[in-house]
């Protein structure tokens, strides 16, 4: 948990930040948010007293930070910054043993933890721990980077635009997997970003900050629906229906009943494949995605081969941890009223406009909580049977 | 990236190195023929060595052709090789010349090297240079070993005891040692004390402006005065504080104040460069000033401090003979007393040894660099 409580920062005459206060409770994940020197970053430097405040009480776990050495502090405090920051001279594994050492472990626990981590952060340690950071992209090092940040298990995390340097493909890849993280170790995460998708995206509470006063600090739903100012509603944007469905997962609305087909069949398919849908999809052998056949071709009276699109599953299918936002910029590339949904190449779904219409219909309250969209049984990782005809969700893989 | 040069179809580094070695072969005099110690010389083709010139000759066309033979591993090797077999046959051609050009002379008579004869030596190292440049770094190490042995051995076996510089060493092996080792301490201890103070002061100049604006100063202008000058600007002071403003003290110091320049800057300039995103991440985890300082400040400004000690140590070798003027010793006296004498033989029996230290002074602390700098910051060799 972390606490603020009328928090200042001067600077001379400046105030850089302005009677701040607000609660982050055990395991949520609070955005702050707000134009460029609105004093966002400067918040959370307080927390790990890199910037010490000039008044009021800051509260981590319960305790007053001040009365904490700030080395001591920092050493339970995962820190994630933009330019990662990562030892050019130390190995991936080394990097990530940072915090570890500082604290005094042993090899033989730090070793492990390491390995633990890397496959945490989706990087086969085989691989990777030997190398050196300058033989990483950038979406890799910033992987080494929440490793290492989380290498000593703290349980609060702070994190300064983590994800801004990276390309946005790569970005919303580092969002989802973020996501799913968080989902399995519950952190109580103070996230700074400046993007707000990201910030509707990952929040539990968004704090959104002006001239370093704090605006609002609410759900993200609350912030779209129920903005307390002027300015929160000009900053969170006009596209208010489109960023809802930003919080949600595709894997919450896909659905898996699907009428598939083996690429090699592909020839023979009349209509009696089609049941009550649009497209028949084709798959390969081991259950990857590679195109579709249109019904209403079909229907048409065309033959199969003419029905039949090829596709490359890359462009034309949405990941299942990918948010609706992005399904639905998908089905307008490609025009078509809904798209597949695909882990790494295998078709596990598909999502429809008529789904994504349904949850913009429904109420705030059924969309709370992104970050843990899935139910029991929907666990991360855990690989199901690439059977074609039986497409299972496996969203986190 | 290490094998671009080899990539190169003709290596045009091996080639001049070898051109080099072959025109010192045959357009210059190899040798000099003189009478007398200080009597000037009569030039000496290499037909002057017997066999042994027929044998360099067709090792330098041999490391010629190794030049346009297809590129690769192989060919790097065999250059390796060739270079190697040059620097080690050329002094035992030499002293085979003078056995033979001494065969009834008088015995004050001296054969000393010719322009020829040092141009087969660089070409050789030249033809070394290039073939190790294709190699990875244990085989160059293995071969600069094998090529100082064969240097020792052909030194050793062969005439190269009748070369007049020999013969000017061996009229004085005793104080020609002594000189050696007042050079080495001189410098040793200019190069110790300028580390001692600069790094500190480096890392003080990168903590604080004003530091640094004062250090860099200082050590910048002491740089500009000439070496003789500085010594003798020494001497009032000096004597003033109840030293004596001649020998070995004013030597150090002046050493120690010219080593300081090449040491402070790289220290400064190698932390000012870390990542300031590594800093900051080192003490958001929770490192202490000492713990960033030492665990990652550095290691990444290694490879800079390590070049400061390298220029600092090859220049205090080569001022280290100017303080020789106010009677610290060192090699700068057989120099000076060559000149005074135009003993040639003298002169060089003081410049080669200087040369000597200074490349093994180099060489050294590239190799410790090799060995203490990352993988993860070292820069890609060719």
């Amino acid at each position: 948990m972390i606490r603020l409580e009328h928090v200042r920062k001067t600077y001379g005459d400046s105030v850089a930040v302005d009677d701040l206060s607000f609660e982050v409770p055990e395991g949520d994940v609070c955005v702050l948010i707000g134009p460029s020197g609105c004093g966002k970053t400067t918040t959370l430097r307080m927390i790990n007293r890199l910037i010490e405040s000039s008044g009021g009480l800051i509260e981590v776990q319960g305790r007053d930070i001040t009365g904490v050495r700030p080395e001591q502090l920092r050493r339970h405090i995962g820190y994630v910054i933009q330019s990662v920051g990562l030892f050019p001279h130390l190995t991936v594994a080394d990097n990530i043993a940072t915090v570890p050492r500082l604290l005094g472990w042993d090899d033989a626990r730090i070793k492990p933890r390491v390995s633990e981590l890397l496959e945490l952060v989706g990087l086969d340690p085989g691989e990777y721990a030997r190398t050196y950071p300058r033989q990483l992209s950038g979406g890799e090092a910033q992987r080494v980077g929440v490793a290492r940040a989380l290498a000593a298990d703290p349980p609060v995390l702070l994190m300064d635009e983590p994800f801004g340097a990276v390309d946005p493909l790569n970005r919303e890849r580092l969002q989802a997997e973020f996501a799913r993280i968080q989902r399995e170790l519950r952190k109580t995460v103070i996230f700074v970003t400046h993007d707000v998708d990201e910030a509707i995206r990952l929040a539990d509470r968004i704090a959104l900050m002006r001239d370093g006063r704090l605006e609002q600090y609410d759900t993200p739903e609350t912030l779209l629906d129920h903005p307390a100012s002027k300015f929160v509603h000009d900053f969170m944007g006009a596209d208010r229906a489109l960023k809802r469905l930003g919080r949600v997962s595709v894997a919450k609305v896909m659905r898996t009943d699907l009428e598939t087909a083996r690429l090699s069949d592909a020839g023979d398919l009349d209509r009696s494949a089609c049941g009550e849908r649009r497209f028949v999809y084709l798959v390969d052998s081991l259950g990857d995605l590679r195109g579709w056949v249109d019904c209403l071709d079909l229907d048409a009276g065309h033959s199969a081969e003419n029905a039949m699109t090829l596709i490359d599953w890359r462009e034309a299918s949405v990941r299942p941890d990918a948010t609706l936002k992005e399904a639905l910029s998908g089905m307008l590339g490609l025009g078509f009223r809904s798209i597949a949904v695909t882990d790494r190449g295998r078709l596990v779904g598909e999502v429809t406009l008529t789904a994504i219409e349904a949850i913009m219909n429904e109420s705030d309250t059924h969309l709370a909580d992104p970050v843990k969209p899935l139910e029991d049984g929907e666990l991360p990782s855990r690989p199901t049977d690439a059977r074609p005809d039986h497409p299972a969700g496996d969203p986190d893989a | 990236m290490r094998t671009a040069p080899s990539a190169r179809r003709v290596d045009r580094v091996a080639a001049m190195g070898a051109a080099v070695a072959l025109a010192g072969c045959t357009l210059l005099p190899f040798a000099e023929f003189r009478v007398n110690r200080i009597a000037s010389g009569t030039a000496q083709p290499l037909g002057a060595a017997g066999v042994a010139g027929f044998a360099l000759l067709a090792l330098a066309a041999v490391a010629l052709a190794l030049a346009f033979a297809p590129p690769g591993r192989i060919r790097s090797l065999s250059m390796l090789l060739a270079g190697a077999a040059l620097l080690a046959m050329t002094p035992w051609t030499l002293g085979e010349a003078a056995v033979r050009l001494q065969v009834g002379a008088d015995s004050i008579a001296r054969v000393s090297v010719g322009a020829g004869g040092w141009l087969a030596f660089v070409g050789g190292a030249i033809v070394w240079f290039a073939g190790s440049r294709g190699t990875s770094p244990g085989v160059r190490l293995f071969a600069a070993l094998a090529v100082l042995a064969a240097l020792v051995m052909s030194v050793s076996a062969g005439g190269v005891g009748q070369l007049s510089l020999a013969r000017e060493y061996g009229g004085q092996a005793e104080r020609f040692w002594t000189l050696v080792r007042q050079h080495f301490v001189l410098s040793g201890s200019g190069l110790g004390l300028g580390a001692l103070i600069g790094i500190p002061l480096g890392v003080a100049a990168s903590r604080n402006r004003a530091v640094r604006d004062a250090t860099l100063a200082v050590v910048g202008v002491i740089q500009t005065v000439p070496s003789l000058a500085l010594l003798g600007l020494l001497v009032a002071p000096l004597s003033a504080a109840g030293f004596r403003g001649i020998g070995a003290t004013p030597a150090i110091i002046a050493l120690t104040l010219y080593a300081l320049l090449p040491i402070v800057r790289n220290t400064y300039v190698g932390l000012d460069g870390v990542s300031p995103a590594a800093l900051d991440a080192g003490r958001g985890m929770g490192m202490s000033p000492m713990q960033l300082l030492l665990r990652v400040e550095a290691p990444l400004a290694l490879p800079l401090v390590l070049e400061g000690l390298r220029a600092a140590a090859v220049m205090v070798i080569g001022i280290a003979a100017v303080t020789a003027f106010v009677g610290a010793g060192g090699l700068g006296i057989l120099v000076f007393q060559g000149w005074g004498q135009q003993a040639d033989d003298l002169t060089l029996l003081g410049a080669v040894p200087m040369v000597m230290l200074a490349v093994a002074a180099d060489v050294s602390i590239r190799a410790l660099a090799a060995v203490a700098v990352s993988p993860g910051i070292r820069e890609v060799h060719q």
